[in-house]
């Protein structure tokens, strides 16, 4: 079985790592990844314009984005790639290739979910860096960019990160609507070969697994990193008791 | 320069602040002292509207910082007040040098290289010039608090405001801030300070405010407020105060 594996990654590493690419659409591991980081680089502004307006004291921009997030948060994602997928050419007239509805859809899916990262990091920040920040003058745009953003934002590297791996776990449904991503690619090799459907998926589940697991690790270790980097080595005791 | 008419302030029904008719004159030293919980923080907060008011005024050279400004405006209010925060409020991602340097820069648009100059004058000023690139987790409490100082200083304003700027400090570091605020007083500087540090009162201020309960129970001269205390409350907290 071990060797069927084998022979199977020998025959297929090509197709497994970026599809039919160039004489085809790019697929496998490279547009999973593409797929994925395109997302979350997306899904970040997004969820930071998201999360201001949830903190926002206008209402009309407040109402709107709480509706939004409760919205995605309580749906299942299929169901907003149905809904991206059908509404979409139906609404606006053009049929839109797999892959954009597919980043579209995560963007919309991860920000939602990221949005509330960034406003759990903005709050858990003490008031007092706040109140110093409109003490010495600035606006609450410039006590945002310059002292609440950049403290939040480090802080949450680690959930970003998470928020990513989940991200690449959920292009695995974009197969449903034809996107030429990884777990696409297996299924294309075990329509072919029929008889070695748990040889083809358990190097699918492996192929998945190694790359999340790395990134997993990598958010532990940032988060120890900023851990230790926040105690700093001179920190007195009062400070840290406020 | 800071003038409270007819200041009250409630926080749901009770009162945290209870008419309050006070001035600080320019180039005055004000320290206003009081049980816990009697207001001086909400006071001293007022003034640049880190907390809002139900009725009454507080005029800042002439300006109601309480009236319908626009927030531009009430931003400029601000940046012309120094406060100084009892737990320091140092922004920790930047170093004690960007600390300084960033409101003039971001806020009164002062050239980075400008304000950069400034900066590490007013470090010099406050003795931690050799500490200008140091995190403030790498600080101790007196020499954040001295960041913090010069943070505020670094916008010019013509008055400072010091909410028990020592009382989150280890006792041997309080002299140095102390000693800061002193030469800020010698220099002219208009000050109102929440502190129970009863020399540098009576070495250093102008007047005393004693509050108890929202109110301003007291006023006098240094000499006056510690020798001859009118007031039972006050007198009771100035026994309190000398019996630790
Ligand atoms: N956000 C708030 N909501 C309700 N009550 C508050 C709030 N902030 C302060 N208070 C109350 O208002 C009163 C005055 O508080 P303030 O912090 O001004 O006192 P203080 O004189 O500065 O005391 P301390 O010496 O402990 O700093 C206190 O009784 C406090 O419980
Ligand atoms: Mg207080």
């Amino acid at each position: 079985m071990l060797s069927n594996a084998i022979g199977i990654i020998q025959d297929n590493w090509l197709l497994l790592l970026i599809g039919q690419y160039p004489n085809g659409p790019l697929g496998g591991v490279a547009a999973t990844l593409l797929l994925s980081v395109l997302a979350i680089l997306l899904a970040f502004p997004f969820s930071v314009l998201v999360a201001l307006a949830r903190l926002s004291h206008l209402w009309a921009l407040r109402i709107p984005a709480t509706a939004l997030v409760y919205g995605v948060r309580g749906i299942p994602l299929l169901m907003i790639i149905f809904w991206v997928y059908f509404m979409f050419p139906l609404l606006f007239g053009i049929s839109v290739p797999g892959f954009a509805t597919m980043l579209c859809t995560l963007v919309l899916y991860e920000g939602a979910f990221l949005s509330e990262v960034v406003r759990a990091g903005i709050t858990a920040l003490p008031a007092g860096q706040m109140d110093a920040a409109r003490a010495l003058g600035h606006s609450y745009g410039s006590a945002m960019r310059f002292v609440i953003l950049p403290q939040a934002l480090v802080n949450m590297l680690p959930s970003i990160l998470s928020q990513f791996v989940s991200t690449i776990q959920d292009t695995t449904l974009g197969y449903v609507i034809n996107v030429p991503e990884l777990t696409f690619a297996a299924n294309q090799i075990n329509n072919r070969l029929l008889t070695k459907p748990f040889e083809v998926f358990l190097i699918l589940a492996l192929t998945y697994y190694a790359i999340c697991f790395s990134l997993t690790q990598l958010a532990s270790w940032l988060e120890r990193s900023i851990a230790t980097r926040r105690a700093g080595p001179a920190m007195p005791k009062l400070v840290l008791a406020q | 320069m800071i003038k409270f008419q007819a200041v009250n302030k409630f926080y749901g029904d009770y009162c945290a602040l209870a008419d309050i008719n006070e001035n600080v004159a320019k180039g005055e030293v004000v320290v206003v002292c009081g049980p816990s919980g009697s207001g001086k923080s909400t006071l001293i907060r007022t003034v640049n509207r880190l907390e809002e008011i139900q009725s009454g005024e507080v005029l800042f050279n002439g300006r109601n910082v309480h009236a319908r400004i626009k927030s531009a405006e009430l931003n400029r209010l601000r940046s012309q007040i120094g406060f100084v925060f009892q737990s320091f409020n140092l922004f920790p991602h930047l170093s004690a040098l960007d600390n300084v340097i960033l409101s003039p820069w971001r806020v009164n648009a002062v050239s980075r290289a400008e304000a950069r100059d400034r900066a590490m004058a007013l470090l010099d000023r406050v003795g931690l010039a050799n500490r200008a690139l140091s995190y403030p987790a790498q600080l101790s409490g007196g020499q954040q608090q001295r960041v913090a100082i010069a943070r505020a200083l670094a916008m010019e304003p013509p008055a400072m405001l010091f909410d028990e700027p020592t009382s989150a400090l280890d006792p041997e570091m309080v002299g140095e801030v102390l000693a800061v605020m002193r030469s800020l007083a010698k220099d002219g500087m208009t000050m109102m300070c929440v502190t129970h540090e009863m020399g540098f009162a009576r070495d250093v201020a102008d007047r005393v405010w004693f509050m108890d309960a929202g109110r301003i129970l007291e006023t006098g001269t240094p000499v006056e407020f510690f020798g001859a205390p009118q007031h039972p409350r006050a007198q009771r907290f100035l026994s309190d105060l000398r019996s630790h």
